[in-house]
């Protein structure tokens, strides 16, 4: 465990990075621009893989990491395409029982810390110079094969589950149904710009049209002459 | 500490002389294929010079930490996917157990990276380039990643320095020949380059470097060619043996190993076509990955012979 | 490094997730709360294999096992938002609270 010059550096970087974990857990839930909560979440799994990784635990710890950079990337492209607000120019507020959940994320982190400073641990090191790759590939192929073959079988289900759940012709509709951004209030008309309908009404709306541009170009002439001269031209052309 | 100081030289020289050799060569190929831009040893310099005279110009609302994040990002990610790489028996500057899952979370981190990229200035263009490339860089990882359990499993150990020594007897890109080609797909991704170009192509106007200029786009260039130095260095680890070789000293070896893998993967960029991203998308999910479980069972039956 | 402060740092990420899936209107922040939990769970599991277990590789399956949950769990919850959105145009929770009175 000592791998990294001595407990002395070992203890440093394992504070480092704990503190940087919490603190970018925190900040998840805070920023305002939901790309930089997810990536605020990457941040803080990937401390934990370091963590992980001075444990002597090689490959949890950069498995996270890759795992983790993977996933956050997905939960990226979904919160851009469910939020409302992905890059936090807009002051939304996206909480609710914010009191409630206050009061239960100190108490769960008050009661597990009493549990841990309270219990007498068991303390059985782990031996240096053990070398804990092959241990786990040995065990994952062997003793264990049979809950790593579970896990790769509801992986696959997985798999398949969500692409029934979300595909084309989709169990709950077209995937094309739900297209439109929801309302700005719950059960409120579809938020976001509203396409005319109708290649004929365009048709008659382009010559009326084109004579209420004459007219505006008349009165916009006179206090925006950039847009004037931008109008003038195209009735002209 | 010794043999860290002279991994850490030797991959800061490395670094140097693959850049320049890249962006050359790069010169040299548009040159030839499109008679435009300038071929010569001093160009890259040239450009460089130009770039960071410029001014640096601004979007609106731009995400500004994350853009220099992606950017600074980029090329440490590189730096750090060559620093695994051994450039002699135990002289590398970065020596893991796991430097094959490593190598694999540095993929992952570029994907990341790039849409950061992309996502920062707040410009249309630069965002559709971000989300082609994820749909695109996340899949290609997967082969990678076989054809590179598939290198380990002759080594049995996960170890960029063990897989080497398996390759003293014959380089590993005749005994699995499926590798080389998959692993020079990854690559071209990897640099956002020729097939796989979605991030930065030209149908985008540039893509999620189109509102870069000035030092940015100094430095997203010169990151991208260090991705390509650092991957040619774990190509020609894993397939054509790294340090082994007859006469030279062995991080001489690595230098011209990686400077061909590097030529060949400049030519493939210039050279093959860029395919629509649903097309690419149904070929790496259909017939690459199917391709490189092949590669894998391979290299496992010829384990178990 | 004692097992003692990593459970501790384990339990402030548990906490932190337990505020943000609590606290969290939209559907993707409450599977980042989820996350967080999830994380603070695979430090504590590590942290146990490495000072309790004397290194018995079923530690480092445990934690292995954590991750997969993580993998299924965001799969499955994304293709179950999408659906409530394609079903219901529902982006928050508030948004499916047909069982309320």
């Amino acid at each position: 465990m000592g791998r990294i010059g001595g407990t002395g550096m070992t203890d440093l970087l394992f504070y480092a990075l704990s503190a940087l974990a919490i603190w970018s857990g925190w900040r998840v839930f805070r920023v305002d621009s939901m790309i930089r909560a997810t990536f605020a979440l990457m941040v803080s799994f990937t401390s934990v893989g370091g963590i992980a990784v001075l444990m002597a635990a090689d490959y949890i710890g950069v498995a996270t990491v890759f795992m983790m950079a993977v996933e956050m990337m997905v939960m990226g492209l979904f919160m851009v395409m469910f939020m409302m607000n992905p890059a936090g120019l807009n002051p939304m507020q996206m909480v609710h029982q914010y009191k409630f959940s206050i009061a239960a994320g100190v108490l769960g982190f008050v009661g597990l810390a009493t549990a841990v400073l309270l219990t007498n641990f068991p303390d059985n090191p782990l031996p240096e110079n053990r070398d804990t790759l092959r241990d786990l590939g040995i065990e994952l192929l062997g003793g264990s094969m049979l809950i790593f073959e579970t896990a790769g079988v509801t992986l696959l289900a997985t798999m398949v589950g969500a692409v029934a759940l979300s595909s084309r012709r989709g169990r709950f509709g077209d995937s094309d149904a739900g297209a439109a951004p929801p309302g700005l209030h719950p059960g409120g008309e579809p938020a976001g710009r509203k396409v005319e309908k109708g290649g004929g009404h365009g048709g008659h709306g382009g010559h009326g049209g084109h004579q209420m541009n004459m007219e505006k170009t008349k009165q916009d002439s006179s206090d925006d002459p950039h847009k004037g001269h931008g109008n003038m031209s195209e009735t002209e052309a | 500490m010794m043999t860290f100081a002279l991994a850490f030289a030797i991959l800061i020289l490395v670094l140097a002389l693959g850049i320049w050799f890249a962006a050359v060569l790069d010169g040299v190929f548009s040159r030839q294929l499109s008679g435009h831009g300038t071929a010569g040893l001093l160009a890259p310099f040239h450009a460089s010079a130009v770039y960071l005279t410029q001014q640096r110009l601004r979007t609106e609302a731009p995400d500004q930490l994350n853009w220099f994040l992606s950017i600074a990002g980029y090329l440490s990610v590189a730096a750090i996917g060559l620093a695994v790489v051994p450039f002699g028996p135990d002289l590398a500057v970065i020596g893991l157990d796991t430097s094959v899952v490593f190598w694999g979370a540095c993929e992952s981190l570029i994907v990341v990276l790039v849409f950061l990229h992309g996502w920062s200035p707040n410009s249309p263009l630069s965002l559709i380039g971000a989300y082609r490339y994820v749909a695109i860089g996340l899949p290609i990882m997967l082969p990678s990643m076989f054809v590179l359990i598939a290198v380990a499993i002759p080594a049995q150990s996960l170890d960029l320095r063990d897989i080497v020594t398996s390759q003293e007897t014959v380089w590993n890109v005749i005994r699995q020949p499926l590798g080389l080609p998959l692993f020079l797909l990854l690559g071209l991704s990897l640099t956002l380059r020729g097939p796989f170009d979605y991030a930065d192509s030209d149908d985008l106007a540039g893509g999620t470097s189109a509102e870069d200029s000035g030092a940015n786009r100094a430095g997203w260039q010169v990151a991208r060619l260090a991705m390509l130095v650092g991957f040619s260095a774990v190509a020609s680890t894993a397939f054509l043996g790294g340090y082994l070789g007859p006469v030279l000293p062995g991080f001489v070896w690595v230098i011209i190993k990686t400077l061909v893998v590097m030529a060949i993967v400049i030519g493939l960029s210039h050279l093959l076509v860029r395919l629509p991203v649903a097309r690419m998308l149904g070929l790496i999910w259909k017939i690459l990955l199917p391709i490189s479980f092949l590669d894998l069972l391979w290299a496992g039956l010829v384990a178990l012979a | 490094m004692t097992l003692t402060a990593i459970l501790i740092v384990a339990a402030a990420l548990f906490g932190i997730g337990l505020f943000g899936a609590l606290s969290q209107k939209s559907f993707v922040m409450l599977m980042m709360g989820l996350e967080m939990m999830l994380n603070g769970t695979l430090l504590a599991a590590v942290g146990f294999w490495a000072f309790t277990l004397e290194g018995a590789p079923k530690g480092q399956l445990l934690a292995i096992l954590v991750m997969a949950v993580m993998a299924v769990e965001l799969a499955i919850g994304f293709a179950l938002v999408v659906a409530v959105y394609r079903k219901r145009e529902a982006d928050v929770i508030e948004g499916i609270g047909t069982m309320k009175q």
